[in-house]
């Protein structure tokens, strides 16, 4: 059994306290360890970036053996997807439309003002526990710390470092991350049974119902500076309408101020919206899907129910604005007393295959 | 120049380079079985099993240090788990008069294993929150096998970039004498 001298033992105290030392102070954020990340950063981009040159075609060969036939299979699901998306997407990019509008009438920022950065991956983490990437923009480009990173499907992470041309995104699904969110329940679905003379169909009905009446308008200077603008030709019972102020009632009529002779007026039963409650996500690891805690539950809001969208929620001090689309509930999990459900959430970007994402320059109005 | 490249430190840093290169590069992109494997680590336990303990342990730290600066984690988190896997490896090896090739190579693996486990527990002492987890036994697993393989490279690497002459390699681990 070997034995250690005293210089050694002294030598290996000496590496443990200074490894103690040093994450010590980097925890409580020391300006010299993060200057010195930085200054190492600038010294080894040029090395990574040849590196990077120099193996990227031995990664390419590598991952067309291992992932060849995954490919393939995701290639044709995805086809499959796309089919089905088609019409979901014309549709939903006319409620957008109306979205942004109502947003835009009632003076809130929508996703469509912020600035954006569209950058490339250019690296996965190199640690098998910490969710990170690597992108292409850095400090030049206008990034700072905490900036929101989405991309076509939804939210990726945040940026966690920022150097002069490349930053550090941590991903959605990294344990240290967390957002607050809301939790967009679904509407509540009836079962309705149909008799007929030979057969017996049971069909589910959506309860939610949202009458959009297309009528010319004329317009007449209102108070205020704001527009009046009855509605003729409605097929709407109340043909009032309130704009550009709206009011949150029972029933919520909005029709935005226009100067063509044709608006559409869209009116939307207030209770039939879905219902919203916040909470927080929390990444858990690669291997776990991320949770929603801490939701504030209320009576309208009912049941959780598995599918239920999850989005951000934005607010003074949350470092993404509210909007981005997070994911689906997957799974509810019930807890006793008043510590409320967990959800299992999928998030809507697969963050195994990212190639190009959006860095929002958005910072919240706490910190600007 | 050539004097100054010959010093075992600045061979470490030049080796330590090209490896975290590799290792935030094509390593980061290209997993086995969905695990990263940690040349680093490797680089660092061979350091070990190469030059003793106690240069395993310097080295380890100077390696863990490097990739630390490159990492979001805490600095300091892994020049501390790199340098006890050196240590690790160096002391294990120092249990055997001979070295043959299998014997380095599990000396390696095994020391790798062990400091996979041991990562995620310091992690979550210093406050790193979601580290240990199920996940950590195939991470140590593949990480240990991997590094079990490219540990017989890696060994006579790190011999070379700590310039371990021939007649050192073949006497008896310095720990026997202390």
């Amino acid at each position: 059994m070997p034995r250690y001298s005293v210089s050694r033992r002294r030598a290996l105290a000496l590496l443990t306290l200074t490894s103690i030392l040093l994450i010590t102070l980097d925890l409580q954020g020391n300006a010299v360890v993060d200057g010195v990340r930085k200054v190492f950063g600038a010294v080894f981009a040029p090395i990574q970036d040849s590196t990077r040159v120099i193996t990227r075609p031995i990664e390419n060969a590598w991952r067309g053996i291992t992932g060849y036939d995954e490919l393939t299979k995701e290639n044709e699901r995805l086809q499959d997807a796309i089919d089905q998306q088609e019409g979901a997407f014309i549709a939903a990019l006319a409620t957008v439309r109306d979205a942004q509008e109502l947003l835009a009438l009632n003076g809130i920022d929508n996703l469509a003002d912020i600035s954006s950065i569209t950058a490339q991956v250019v690296g996965e983490g190199p640690s098998n526990f910490a969710q990170t990437i690597e992108i292409n923009q850095g400090s030049n480009d206008g990034l700072r710390v905490g900036m929101p990173v989405v991309n076509a499907a939804g939210l990726v992470g945040k940026v966690t470092e920022v150097f002069a041309d490349r930053a550090i995104v941590m991903l959605a699904t990294d344990a240290s991350y967390a957002v607050p969110v809301q939790v967009i329940n679904l509407p509540e679905e009836e079962t309705t049974t149909t008799m007929s003379t030979s057969t017996t169909t049971t069909s589910t009905t959506s309860t939610t119902t949202t009458s959009t009446t297309v009528a010319p308008m004329f317009e007449s200077p209102g108070v205020g500076g704001s527009t009046s603008t009855p509605v003729v030709g409605s097929t709407s019972p109340a043909p009032t309408t309130a704009a550009p102020s709206t009011s949150i009632a029972s029933v919520l009529t909005v029709a935005p101020p226009t100067t063509t002779p044709a608006r559409t007026t869209t009116t939307v039963d207030i209770n039939d919206l879905p219902a919203t409650e916040t909470g927080a996500l929390r990444g858990r690891g690669a291997d776990r899907a991320p949770i929603v805690e801490f939701i504030d539950q209320s009576s309208r809001f009912g049941e959780i129910r598995v599918g239920a969208v999850i989005i951000t929620a934005g607010g003074s001090k949350s470092l993404a604005p509210r909007g981005i689309v997070v994911g689906r509930v997957v799974k509810v999990v019930e807890r006793s007393g008043t510590s409320g459900a967990v959800l299992e959430v999928r998030l809507s970007a697969r963050l195994t295959s990212l190639n190009f994402v959006r860095v929002l320059l958005y910072q919240p109005a706490a910190s600007r | 120049m050539i004097e100054f490249l010959n010093r075992s430190y600045v061979r470490v840093a030049l080796v330590g380079l090209l490896a975290l290169g590799l290792q935030t590069t094509f390593l980061s992109s290209a997993p086995l079985a969905g695990i990263v494997v940690q040349l680093m680590l490797c680089l660092a336990v061979a350091a070990g099993v190469s030059g003793g303990s106690e240069r395993g342990a310097i080295t380890g730290f100077s390696l863990g240090l490097m990739f630390d600066l490159v990492l979001s984690t805490p600095l300091g988190l892994t020049a501390l788990v790199y340098g006890l896997a050196g240590f690790l490896a160096g002391y294990f090896n120092s249990l055997s008069i001979n070295h043959p090739w299998w014997l380095r190579s599990i000396v390696v693996g095994g020391s790798s294993l062990i400091v996979m486990f041991v990562h995620p527990v310091l992690a979550t002492w210093v406050g790193v929150d979601g580290w240990l987890t199920t996940r950590v036994f195939k991470v140590a697993v593949v990480v240990g096998l991997a590094n079990a393989a490219v540990g017989l490279a890696a060994v006579p690497l790190m011999r070379w970039t700590l310039a371990i002459k021939r007649q050192e390699r073949l006497a008896p681990p310095p720990e026997i004498y202390a």
